[in-house]
């Protein structure tokens, strides 16, 4: 059954027509994005999308009453913006940081002290290829993001869960003000 | 021997080798990474959180525990299936750049309109068609294909992972919550035991004002990860 399923599948993917993109702004554009963007641009992208969509979910969740919807709607807000700000701060920071620590032998200067020397490549894997660059570029991005999620273990109970509390608060206060008008 | 310096190693080349070509599967990854670790956060915050008494822990730590199962649940098949599709379309050449094209008619494997399917011949833009195992691969092919292949993979990870965290779960998590809360509400009226069998102390169950405010102070109910 799954068999003839499968191949129902494979015959529709076989039938559909193929795609060619030829504008090379666009080709640019998708390899630009392969090769730049990481968790950081992940989550500020998350971040921007949950703002847009979250309160308004929360505010149409008519299975709870409008005061509590109301304080949904300010908690989500505020969550949104404290752990965008954290997530993508952190995640940028570790890369960054990640990078100083795994150069290859050719972008250390040649007259760096020996413990600088190390210092600057304890993070570089041994199996690097010294050529390929993106290779490069990617493993540290993966790195920094593995290693920043650990860290925001416990951002998120020192930043993340205070600043979320206070936002809520101030969004909270804009509301009633804006009700007692 | 037992070696941290060798695991540290070992664990660096590990990284290396498979994100570094691939970082659309490092994103999808370390998103699934990321709900693992601020799911278990929250149901530590829970646990050893002295001002929920033990029949609220009762009550809570299985409701965090299926929170973060939908959670991890729907961020990893969205976003993973939502990739493979990128990465299927890319890799049989059904999606594909101009220079690909060229390449792939230099070849033979495009169907060219009104030309007839030779039976048992796979074709680019075919289910089975798999770009990667031509023999003019790395000589010609690898460079136009690898930085599309990655982009397109990490836009529809974005895509997949936009879904699955911002519409998805937040939409399956308030029809949890609200089942949660009637559950809560329908346990309130019912009529206490005593010789239940069950040890919870039905008298000291929490009130449903305590429930509400419960839900919404704690700080993990949100819907971000970290």
């Amino acid at each position: 059954m799954t068999a003839v399923n499968l191949n129902i599948v494979k015959n529709m993917y076989n039938r559909l027509p193929s795609m060619q993109v030829s504008k090379d702004k666009v080709i640019d554009k998708v390899a630009y994005i392969g090769k730049k963007w990481s968790s950081p641009h992940q989550r500020a992208i998350l971040g921007v999308t949950a703002l847009v969509m979250q309160p308004y979910i929360d505010w149409k969740n008519k299975s709870v009453d409008e005061k509590t919807r109301k304080v949904a709607v300010a908690r989500t807000v505020a969550k949104i913006i404290a752990g965008t700000l954290t997530g993508v701060a952190l995640r940028a920071g570790f890369i960054k940081g990640i990078a100083a620590m795994s150069k290859t032998a050719a972008e250390i200067p040649a007259n760096a002290k020996p413990f600088t020397k190390k210092l600057k490549q304890c993070l570089t894997p041994k199996n690097l290829d010294p050529s390929n660059k993106d290779a490069l570029a990617q493993y540290r991005n993966a790195m920094g993001t593995i290693l920043s999620l650990g860290a925001m273990i416990f951002t998120n109970f020192l930043i993340d869960a205070p600043l979320t509390k206070f936002l809520t608060n101030q969004f909270i206060k804009i509301q009633e003000k804006g009700e007692n008008k | 021997m037992f070696s941290p310096s060798k695991m540290w190693n070992g664990f660096k080349s590990y990284i290396y080798k498979n994100y570094g070509e691939n970082p659309g599967s490092m994103l999808v990854h370390t998103g699934v990474l990321g709900w693992i670790l601020s799911s278990m956060a929250q149901v530590y915050a829970v646990v050893f959180n002295n001002k929920i008494s033990k029949e609220q822990k009762v009550f809570l730590i299985p409701q965090e525990i299926a929170d973060a199962a939908v959670n991890i649940l729907s961020f990893y098949t969205l976003t993973s299936g939502v990739k493979y599709i990128g990465s299927k379309l890319t890799k049989t050449a059904k999606l594909r750049t101009s220079d690909i094209t060229d390449l792939l008619k230099k070849g033979g494997h495009i169907l060219e309109k009104g030309q007839k399917r030779v039976e048992n011949k796979v074709y680019a833009g075919d289910w089975n068609f798999d770009i990667t195992k031509l023999d003019n691969y790395n000589s010609e092919i690898a460079d136009k294909f690898k930085p599309f292949r990655n982009g397109a993979e990490v836009i529809t990870g974005l895509i997949g992972s936009v879904i699955s965290s911002n519409l998805v779960t937040p939409i399956a998590r308030n029809k949890y919550a609200a089942i949660k809360q009637k559950q809560a509400l329908s346990n309130m009226n019912k009529p206490s035991e005593k010789d239940n069998v069950n040890n919870v102390n039905y008298d000291s169950r929490m009130s449903m004002e305590r429930y509400q405010n419960l839900a919404a102070s704690k700080y993990s109910s949100g819907s971000l990860k970290i």
